[in-house]
């Protein structure tokens, strides 16, 4: 009688095994960020509540250097309006309406992960200020993300520096672009592959976004080249030193593309 | 009285480990893991069931607070929590018929408390490392992390249970 309950025992036991595994595995693979969101919606919802009071107080001791970096940025954007100002004046008494490409939304991370091998950040904007899924998300040293849910006051960016991410990147010097990954390893360098091997890429190169997809505009500075190694013959990879450091991000942009929906309805009629 | 302390042990613990994982990053290539000692410190007169049930809890406590992917410590708890009477008997005392109720260093000695503690957090870094690197993450990087991992989540448990386990 003993025996057969330390039997029955052990059985269920190993059923119990089995399915809190497979349930472990399960929620694992079901695990794509969006689903991640989801299932510990409610949490991340609190969290979020939680760690922007707290984030608060740490901007508060960040404002100088912060202040400094944006007064910096305003200084080249002022430059480069002052530009166009003049060359609009220039122009003849031809009225031209000019839609921009992409209009940017600021918004204040408020949680930030490096240390993972799928890295995700959440915004303190969210639906009521016109964010949507896809969007991507910069700042002036680089691409930071793309968004992947959105609650009403917050959005959760998948970050460049997960595993499955990408974006596409292009050398300044020679024009060659290819994606960009993250291989998982430190938060300051990010791998550009696809590069044929006659092109030369010297330490120092910089990257930029290419403007080839239709999440990030072109040109965004992203890093520089810290070395290249080719890969069976036919192209190389390129070892990209960020200009952005991913630990003390704080402010980023959501980028918009206007054009997007213009985009869509191509690929659409071309299928 | 013993059951409240029993019940802070955990919560310190396991706060420790929460703020371990969200705030200590120590790179890639180490994950610091208290989670294999908290299991080990469920007395085995508990029903083998619920010891499991429990690791599942803690788990997927830790993976929902901090930055893990859901179910990824939890089936690693799971795993360790399964594996604790094997790696007990087989390491400690093969005597079946041994009533200790939780092997702490002062009962069954330091060394073999060593061996017992590194064994049930090599099986947790086995399960975690497997889980959340395989596929797409070469095996040396997989065992470098495996082994930096098991040895340092032992020495931090070890240095910081001790003084806890004396307390109780």
């Amino acid at each position: 009688m003993r025996s057969r309950y330390g039997f029955i025992s052990a059985l269920t036991t190993a059923i119990l095994f089995l399915f809190l595994e497979a349930a472990s595995v399960v929620m694992m693979i079901n695990n794509g960020a969006i689903q991640r969101f989801k299932l510990v919606g409610a949490v991340r919802h609190v969290e979020a509540g939680i760690w922007g009071r707290t984030q608060q107080v740490r901007n508060y001791f960040n404002f100088r250097s912060e202040n400094e970096r944006l007064s910096a940025e305003n200084l080249a954007l002022r430059q480069q309006l002052a530009l166009y100002e003049k060359a609009a004046a220039a122009l003849d008494s031809h009225v031209v309406t000019v839609t921009p490409d992409f209009t940017y939304i600021g918004a204040k991370v408020i949680r930030n992960s490096v240390n993972a091998q799928h890295n995700y950040l959440i915004l303190d904007r969210g639906s009521d200020d016109g964010v949507e899924r896809g969007m991507g998300v910069i700042t002036d040293r680089g691409v930071v993300g793309i968004v992947g849910a959105v609650s009403r006051r917050y959005c959760y960016v998948n970050s460049l520096l997960s595993t499955g991410q990408s974006a596409s990147a292009k050398l300044v010097a020679s024009g060659a672009f290819g994606p960009i990954h993250w291989p998982g390893v430190s938060p300051d360098r990010v791998l550009l592959q696809e590069i044929p091997v006659h092109i030369q890429a010297a330490p120092g190169d910089t990257v930029v976004t290419s403007g080839f997809s239709t999440i990030y505009p072109p040109d965004i500075p992203l890093g520089v080249v810290a070395g290249t190694r080719i890969i069976q013959g036919s192209s190389q990879n390129i070892d990209i030193q960020l200009f952005e450091d991913f630990r003390t991000l704080n402010n980023v942009y959501i980028v918009r593309n206007n054009a997007g929906p213009e985009f869509q309805e191509l690929y659409e009629q071309a299928r | 009285m013993n059951r409240l302390a029993d019940i802070l042990f955990f919560v310190l613990v396991f706060l420790l480990q929460v703020i371990i994982t969200d705030y200590l990053h120590l790179g890639a290539f180490i994950y610091l893991c208290l989670i294999p000692f908290l299991i080990l410190n469920i007395p085995f007169s508990r029903r083998p069931q619920l010891v499991l049930v429990a690791a599942f809890g803690m788990g997927l406590t830790l993976d929902l607070v901090s930055d893990g992917v859901a179910g990824l410590n939890a089936a690693s708890a799971v795993a360790a929590a399964a594996s604790r009477h094997l790696l007990y008997r087989s390491l400690v005392n093969r005597d079946r018929q041994d009533k200790t109720e939780v092997p702490v260093p002062d009962v069954i000695g330091m060394a073999k408390y060593l061996k017992y503690a590194g064994a049930a957090t090599a099986v947790y870094m086995a399960v975690y490392v497997l889980f959340d690197c395989v596929s797409f993450r070469p095996l040396g990087f997989m065992l470098l992390k495996f082994f930096a991992s098991t040895v340092l989540s032992t020495g931090l448990g070890m240095l910081l249970m001790l003084p806890l386990q004396k307390r109780r």
